[in-house]
């Protein structure tokens, strides 16, 4: 009896709605500043429209997504109910409420500041109060996951924690010491201007606050995605884990370097010292580590399905894998997504090559290519594979599944290839318009067409989720066995303690956040003569 | 039967290990790569934070209106001063000498803007309270675009500079008679 | 299930892990804020000096230019919400203002030619005042005006003004999308940022004075003073760098549009 099952839908409808609506403005802005567009693109309207994109892609729907796949978790792994359901409600409700607050002045083109908001620029303060009432929806998460596999423990003392509920802790408590940052900066240095207490604010300190959130947030979007390649996939698709333990390391890894490496954000930057970039550089190596073991295991897990399959040769068994079944094609689209997207990332921590693409198309590229193409195909593939669990019908639109996921996967890369090529011709980003008919700009044309028709396919793609969803809830009542995760090849007998709690790697991941982060913050705090005046946006008289 | 069990789980961890030293090779590689070119292509010299203050830029100080542009200086290379603001770099046209080592400095009179210079390494961040440092070489005469790169409001897009590397004997022998060089048309 | 202490050199997870992140560390210290400040800084430097420059630390303030620089635009310095717009400020300000009504019309509302004032920014009216009175905007007429009035003077004529109502209300969006080409987009490659960006209506620059409105002969005569490079009281170069670039058809678009809003 899966309890929680209503929470775990309230959390995704919000979110695939926030989602749909995130994504339409997308589109429109990708028209308007492309040369389909002969009008007049008025530039405070496209801004308004990318603060609402970016808000509630980076801040509403990921995390509603993590709380709602972690609720089920909860429930799914350790077999039990989850305790403090009102209190998880409570935080459905402040997201959900924060969220509103937050769009109306951004609609209103009062808080045109984008999801970043950089200081000086101020604008209205309701918007940051939504995000901040976000942040705490979500922190109530946290403490919920963090209790409920206290009392798990509790009452099975020397028990392995399942994979799932460890990396779904995990990702809670990295999701709530990276907040931090950019709660912080919100809280004490751009609500207390927002409101009218201080006219003058650190920018420079606002920018490295604001990069302990902006690198390892992605991690915390990233968590749902793996932890559905390890628990998942490999049932999924008639298969088993190649290894428990390493993704457990895996995880581990993440805990530890997603956080320390935020200022790789801001190697242009004037306000901090270039040995602190060399070593957040340094530490930026270190978080592809996990990524890189996790395609080992995963491709090993999709093996063992293979062969189980009949599969032969050296790489001919691939031919043998359930190419019918939806979470085949998901897992297979991500890992392709994640190479190139994964190669990019490596491309902008590499100091040297980052001052090539930083702040181009190129970033919005890379981001949209890894998390709007790897992280949220497997959205769409966890979606589907609880959805039967959720409704207590069944999901039987597999064709449609797979035509939503090809053209999720095709648009994607429409969409981000030529993205990444314009950065490399050093367009900026975050521009309204361009003028095509400057030489200078001239060669981008073609490119940005083609993204616009690659982000007609992404549309579709959605439009067919919501669609399948909805139909999943008016399907016949089925009868479900027990939802079941990926069982390991061999089976966990004893887990190290340091992989089966968090202490460990909670220890390191604050250590480093110290050594890393602590002088260039403490430093900015202590240096006179660095606030400069705050910046009103969007006054409207 | 456990015999075979363990056995399968050895070569399935060794198989793991296998992979886990292909990928510290890999990333030691990089660490290296980046350590290397930390050291031979400076493009930000190391060197304590400068801070300024955005709101009399132009009263006194290094970035006075008649201090920005290019100077020439004593030891052949050239110092760019440059300001950026809501929603125009001063100057918006940079002279530049081909295959000398030019310093850029620049800081911002409002909000946080930046630049890249399109067709060469040159990217920067300008942000208010603080003066950032840059240094390169332009390799042959040209012209560049210079757009702001990051959102500085709604001008932003309306934000576009223009780079003039001229040839190096004509910037020196040009900067006898002016102090600081700009291609801004008068 | 024995407990394993996790904390404990027994614990190789524990060693392992920790040592690993303190031999990446240390390479990362000693390239970074050692090897790397040394070799690229000046030669004869101690090593704390070369670990503070890489750390960034404060206090590298290094220009010294013996030249005295003169003021090129204005000597005011302009901050947002710098006006206060108290009641007694409003009230100074409107005795003040009876000798402003001969040219600019009784309640700043001009017939001749002259700037509306009426609701203008508070800000832009200070400023203008305070260069008309040090000459760094010249005016054969404003200067004398602006001669005998104090610093307090000056902030409560803009009080007064800006508190007077607009001559037009601020465009809604509707009407906005509706404004010729230079007032939204402006041209990008000649780096005309769109009018609306900065003077109302859209956002506001700090500064910048409202233009709907104003006398179409007033807009162009600034907007070519500004291009030739005789108006120069624009910190920075900001309207220069504008109207220096706009073609006379842009320019006289832009303030016919305005005049009749």
């Amino acid at each position: 009896m899966f309890h929680s099952r209503r929470l775990v839908l309230a959390h995704f409808w919000v979110a695939f709605a926030a989602f749909l609506l995130a994504l339409m403005l997308g589109e429109w802005q990708m028209y308007v500043r492309s040369p389909l567009f002969s009008g007049l693109s008025n530039p405070e309207l496209y801004y308004r429209s990318v603060t609402a994109h970016g808000s509630a892609m980076a801040y509403v729907f990921p995390t509603l997504v993590a709380m709602g796949f972690g609720y089920a978790i909860v429930e799914l792994s350790l077999k039990r109910p989850l305790v403090g359901l009102r209190w998880a409600w409570a935080g459905f409700g402040l997201l959900v409420a924060g969220t509103v607050i937050a769009m109306i002045p951004v609609s209103m083109g009062l808080a045109s500041v984008l999801y970043t908001f950089y200081p000086p620029m101020i604008g209205n303060a309701f918007y940051y109060i939504g995000v901040v009432l976000v942040v705490v929806g979500s922190w109530i998460w946290v403490a919920l996951m963090s209790v409920n596999l206290r009392l798990w423990k509790r009452d099975n003392p020397g028990v392995p924690v399942p994979l799932p509920m460890f990396a779904n802790v995990a990702g809670a408590y990295l999701w709530a010491w990276t907040s931090v940052g950019a709660a912080l900066e919100i809280l004490l240095q751009i609500l207390p201007v927002a409101l009218g207490f201080r006219s003058t604010i650190d920018a420079g300190l606002a920018r490295v606050l604001f990069s302990w959130t902006l690198h390892a947030i992605v991690y915390f979007w990233l968590f749902p995605s793996y932890i559905a390649f390890y628990t998942l996939v490999p049932r999924a698709i008639g298969g088993r884990l190649y290894s428990d333990l390493m993704g457990r390391v895996g995880f581990a890894l993440f805990l530890v370097f997603s956080m320390p490496i935020g200022i790789h954000h801001i190697f242009q930057d004037p306000e901090v010292g270039e040995g602190f970039k060399f070593l957040h550089a340094i530490f930026t190596a270190m978080v592809s580590v996990p990524t890189l073991l996790t395609v080992f295991t995963i491709t090993a897990s999709v093996e063992i399905a293979a062969r189980l399959r009949g599969g032969t040769g050296v790489v001919g068994w691939v031919r043998a894998l359930p190419w019918g079944n939806p979470m085949m094609l998901a897992v297979a689209f991500s890992f392709i997504m994640l190479g190139f997207g994964g190669a990019g990332g490596i491309i902008n921590m590499s100091y040297h090559l980052d001052f090539a693409i930083h702040n181009t198309q190129w970033i919005t590229g890379h981001f949209h290519l890894i998390y709007g193409g790897a992280i949220v195909i497997m959205y769409f593939a966890i979606a589907y594979d609880l959805w039967p669990h959720l409704t207590g019908k069944a999901l039987a639109q597999i064709v449609l599944m797979r035509v939503q996921l090809w053209l999720w996967f095709v648009g994607m890369i429409v969409v981000t290839f030529p993205w990444h090529y314009v950065g490399i011709l050093a367009i900026p980003r975050r521009m309204a318009y361009f003028d095509y008919s400057d030489p200078a700009i001239a060669p981008q044309a073609l490119s940005v067409i083609i993204t616009f028709f690659g982000g007609l396919l992404l549309l579709a793609s959605a439009l067919l989720f919501i669609f399948i969803l909805l139909r999943g809830h008016h399907a016949p009542r089925i009868t479900l066995p027990e939802f079941r995760f990926s069982a390991p090849v061999h089976a966990v007998h004893h887990v190290p303690a340091a992989l089966n709690g968090f202490a460990l790697w909670l220890a390191l991941m604050i250590g480093l956040t110290v050594v890393n982060y602590g002088y260039p913050i403490v430093k900015l705090l202590g240096t006179p003569g660095t606030a400069v005046p705050a910046i009103p946006v969007g006054v409207k008289r | 039967m456990a015999t075979a069990s363990e056995h399968s789980e050895h070569v399935a961890a060794r198989a793991e290990m296998r992979w886990v030293y292909f990928v510290i090779a890999v990333i030691g590689l990089l660490l290296v790569m980046i350590a290397f070119t930390s050291l031979h292509w400076v493009m930000m010299p190391a060197q304590r934070i400068e801070t300024v203050n955005p709101s009399t830029l132009h009263l006194a100080g290094e970035f006075t209106e008649d201090n920005l542009g290019t100077e020439a200086n004593a030891d052949g290379s050239a110092t760019v001063r440059l300001i950026a603001q809501q929603y125009s770099f001063t100057p918006q046209c940079i002279v530049v000498p081909a295959n000398t080592p030019v310093t850029f400095r620049g800081t911002s009179a409002d909000v946080i803007h930046g630049f890249i210079i399109a067709g060469t390494n040159v990217n920067v961040m300008l942000e208010p309270g603080y003066v950032s440092n840059f240094r390169t070489e332009f390799k042959r005469p040209g012209e560049h675009v210079m757009p702001c790169h990051e959102f500085c409001s709604v001008g932003h897009a309306g934000m576009w500079a223009h780079v003039k590397v001229i040839d190096r004997d004509t910037f020196f022998r040009q900067s006898l008679s002016t102090r600081r060089q700009s291609c801004v048309p008068q | 299930m024995k407990d394993e202490a996790l904390f404990s050199r027994s614990n190789r997870w524990f060693v392992w892990s920790v040592a690993g992140v303190l031999a990446l560390l240390l390479f990362g210290l000693a390239i970074g804020f050692v090897w790397m400040p040394y070799h690229n800084g000046e030669a004869g430097g101690s090593l704390w000096d070369a670990i503070c420059r890489a750390a960034g630390a404060p206090g590298g303030n290094s220009y010294r230019d013996v030249n005295a620089t003169k003021v090129i635009s204005s000597d005011v310095i302009v901050i947002p919400d710098m006006i206060a717009a108290d009641k007694e400020a409003i009230g100074r300000g409107a005795t003040l203002s009876l000798r402003c009504t001969m040219c600019h019309g009784a309640r700043g509302m001009s017939e001749a030619g002259t700037p509306n004032l009426a609701g203008q920014d508070a800000v832009a009216i200070y400023k203008q005042l305070r260069d008309f009175q040090s000459g760094q905007r010249k005016s054969a007429i404003m200067e004398p005006q602006a001669h005998g009035l104090s610093d307090q003077d000056m902030r409560d004529l803009a009080a007064y003004f800006a508190y007077l109502p607009r001559t037009s209300p601020p465009p809604v969006l509707v009407e906005q999308l509706k404004a010729p080409l230079v007032a939204q987009i402006g041209a990008p490659m000649r780096n005309i940022a769109p009018c609306i960006s900065c003077h109302g209506g859209s956002d506001r620059k700090t500064g910048a004075p409202t233009l709907d409105g104003e006398p179409e002969s007033y807009i162009l005569t600034q907007l070519q003073a500004f291009a030739d490079g005789h108006r120069r009281n624009d910190i920075n170069g900001q309207m220069r760098n504008i109207a220096r670039q706009m073609t006379k058809e842009e320019i006289t678009t832009a303030a016919h549009y305005y005049a009749g809003r």
